[in-house]
């Protein structure tokens, strides 16, 4: 009943329009009204929003907001483009495959997919245009490839993960999420691949071998962020959160005094612009902790445990049916409300089945990286085809393929824990 | 009205800006007082995370007030007319009744009831009621500009000239 009443008046909500955050809190408000007063339940949700943002890991994600702002205004996006094509451009269908890889370290660096979308899309589309690719394809494949930041670090999702898992190891998750973020990459190149193929696209020229190094000196600066601040987690020296403040600072000093393209107006409209996207973020978390909060209050967590596992006692169809559920979810919900609701509610079910926190986590945020690229809600589909000139009806088809590419990529995630596992083993951030 | 929502836009950005510049500094110098001064404060975790739940909270209003917040905008872009304005009406009252009801008077009972319980914060001393404090105002906020938005005003951005972008 109580599921009924939640499930019903935000799907009512969310469809008709209402704003995500204000949905969830406004079925979490008429759920608790049928058991509760209107005072207590209405202070109890302001409280558990507030008591949900109150948290030092958090702080990281405006942090890192931030810095990709920064470094997404300084010419970043064409460096680590020209980086990527010295490096794989010359392989034939190679222009796709430069999109994809620069997508995916633009995408680490900025920790925004609607930002690669737009900063590589701007660059890549227009000109694989002109090289004769399709441009329904070339939109699908900036905006899929564009997910592959969320794995590759430093990600806020990981981080939003790590709050709601309660306790699982940041560094961990960050480092954690580099094989299976570069397996997705791996399999949109081989759709990339076939795609060429079957369009005997020319390889490009091989690039001689001093403009592959300055290619990479140019890139360094840039490509320096991620060795800093992973490297600095690893190393102990920083947590995930002083990492972040590490990051604005390089950024700041990188576009203040080495690319010069930042003045003080600049930095006021991207102080404001980052505290705008913390705050959709934010009240989105507050949100989904309080609906997160009356969950377990009515013992929902317990109830769908033991359904799952009375359904069946095969691990492996119990972890499929969770993705199939996660899929569904991601195709209308943002990532932050989906990982906070959801990893209470699955988390334990997949323990109990004997998966790691780590390994359901990664497998998560991969599972609900499909579902940002699947319309109707999707902001980074909307941002490819506009830069592509095309509309979301044209990119479904070029776009079957890849989906195909990402869900065997979860299968392969899901079921071989070792993926997700060894990085975090090899640096011994998990026993 | 549009006198009144400019000033109030002009403040709200700049208490934004001034917010996040502060969490930057304040979670900056925590990593330069450990590992220059070495010397750790203490404070810097606090006030970070007290500005963190400022800039969520009052940056929420200005999110709606630019039209930012995520949702499913299939519907609205569908309906043309007097339909759309009667959804574009029952949204906005959506989001008044849920600020009044939980920013407003749920916020505003957890200000009074931390207050005379008198919590303070572990590290500065801080009455946790003026954390708080916070969340009344962004409610009163966002119900004004969503009265603004009924009244025609856009909820978009005059101008943003931050895009992530090339």
């Amino acid at each position: 009943m109580v599921v009924f009443i939640l499930v019903s008046t935000f799907v009512i909500l969310f469809v008709l329009g209402v704003p995500i955050a204000f949905s969830l809190g406004l079925s979490t408000l008429a759920t608790m009204l049928f058991t509760m007063d209107f005072t207590p339940a209405v202070t109890t949700i302001a409280q558990r929003m507030a008591g949900g943002i109150n948290s030092f890991a958090l702080l990281a994600i405006p942090l890192f907001i931030l810095s990709g702002l920064l470094m997404a205004q300084g010419g970043i996006a064409r460096r680590v483009i020209d980086f990527s094509k010295a490096v794989i451009g010359s392989l034939p269908g190679g222009l796709a495959f430069v999109n994809v890889v620069s997508c995916m370290l633009f995408g680490a660096i900025s920790g925004s997919a609607v930002a690669a979308t737009s900063a590589i899309g701007g660059f890549m589309i227009p000109e694989m245009n002109k090289a004769g690719y399709d441009k329904n394809f070339n939109a699908a494949i900036t905006a899929t490839s564009a997910t592959t930041g969320m794995l590759i670090p430093p990600s806020n999702i990981l981080i939003v993960y790590a709050v709601a898992s309660g306790g699982v190891s940041i560094a961990a998750l960050f480092v954690a999420g580099y094989l299976p973020g570069i397996l997705v990459g791996l399999s949109l190149m081989g759709v990339a691949a076939v795609y060429a193929k079957r369009h005997n696209f020319p390889a490009g020229e091989r690039v001689p071998f001093n403009v592959l190094v300055r290619c990479t000196v140019a890139a360094i600066p840039s490509l320096f962020l991620i060795v800093l601040v992973i490297g600095g987690i690893l190393a102990g020296i920083f947590t995930a959160t002083e990492a972040g403040a590490i990051a604005v600072l390089y950024a700041l000093a990188l576009s203040m005094f080495v690319y010069r393209q930042l003045s003080l107006a600049d930095l006021r409209q991207i102080l404001l612009k980052s505290a705008q996207t913390t705050a959709i973020v934010m009240f989105l978390i507050g949100t989904s902790m309080a609906m997160s909060w009356l969950l377990a209050y009515e013992n929902i967590p317990t109830i769908v445990a033991n359904t799952l596992i009375n359904l069946s006692d095969n691990p492996f169809v119990i972890l499929l049916l969770i993705n199939l559920v996660l899929l569904s979810v991601g195709i209308f919900m943002d990532m932050t409300p989906a990982v906070l609701i959801f990893t209470p509610i699955f988390l334990p079910v997949a323990v109990e089945l004997g998966m790691s926190p780590l390994h359901f986590g990664i497998m998560m945020v991969l599972n609900l990286c499909i579902g940002l690229c699947t319309p109707p809600v999707g902001s980074i589909l909307f941002v490819g085809c506009a830069i592509a000139k095309t509309s979301i009806s044209q990119i479904v088809r070029p776009m079957i393929p890849m989906y195909v590419a990402m869900f065997l990529a979860l299968l392969v995630v899901t079921y071989v824990p070792e993926l997700s596992e060894f990085l975090p083993r090899f640096f011994g951030l998990m026993d | 009205m549009k006198k009144i929502t400019n000033l109030l836009d002009a403040v709200l950005k700049n208490t934004l800006i001034v917010l996040m510049a502060g969490l930057v500094f304040a979670v900056s110098w925590q990593v330069v007082s450990r590992y220059i001064f070495t010397s750790p404060s203490s404070w810097t975790e606090e006030v970070a995370r007290f500005l963190l739940i400022w800039v969520g909270v009052l940056g929420a209003a200005y999110a709606f007030r630019t039209g930012v917040h995520l949702g499913l905008d299939v519907l609205p872009k569908k309906l043309s007319g007097v339909s759309a304005q009667i959804l574009k009406l029952f949204i906005l009252l959506m989001v008044i009744i849920f600020s009044v009801a939980v920013l407003v008077i749920g916020g505003g009972n957890l200000v009074v009831l931390t207050w005379e319980l008198k919590q303070y914060s572990a590290v500065l001393g801080l009455p946790i009621a003026y954390v708080y404090s916070i969340i009344p105002v962004a409610g009163l906020l966002i119900c004004l500009y969503a009265l603004a938005a009924a009244m025609g005003e856009e909820l978009t951005a005059p101008e943003d000239s931050a895009q992530p972008g090339s």
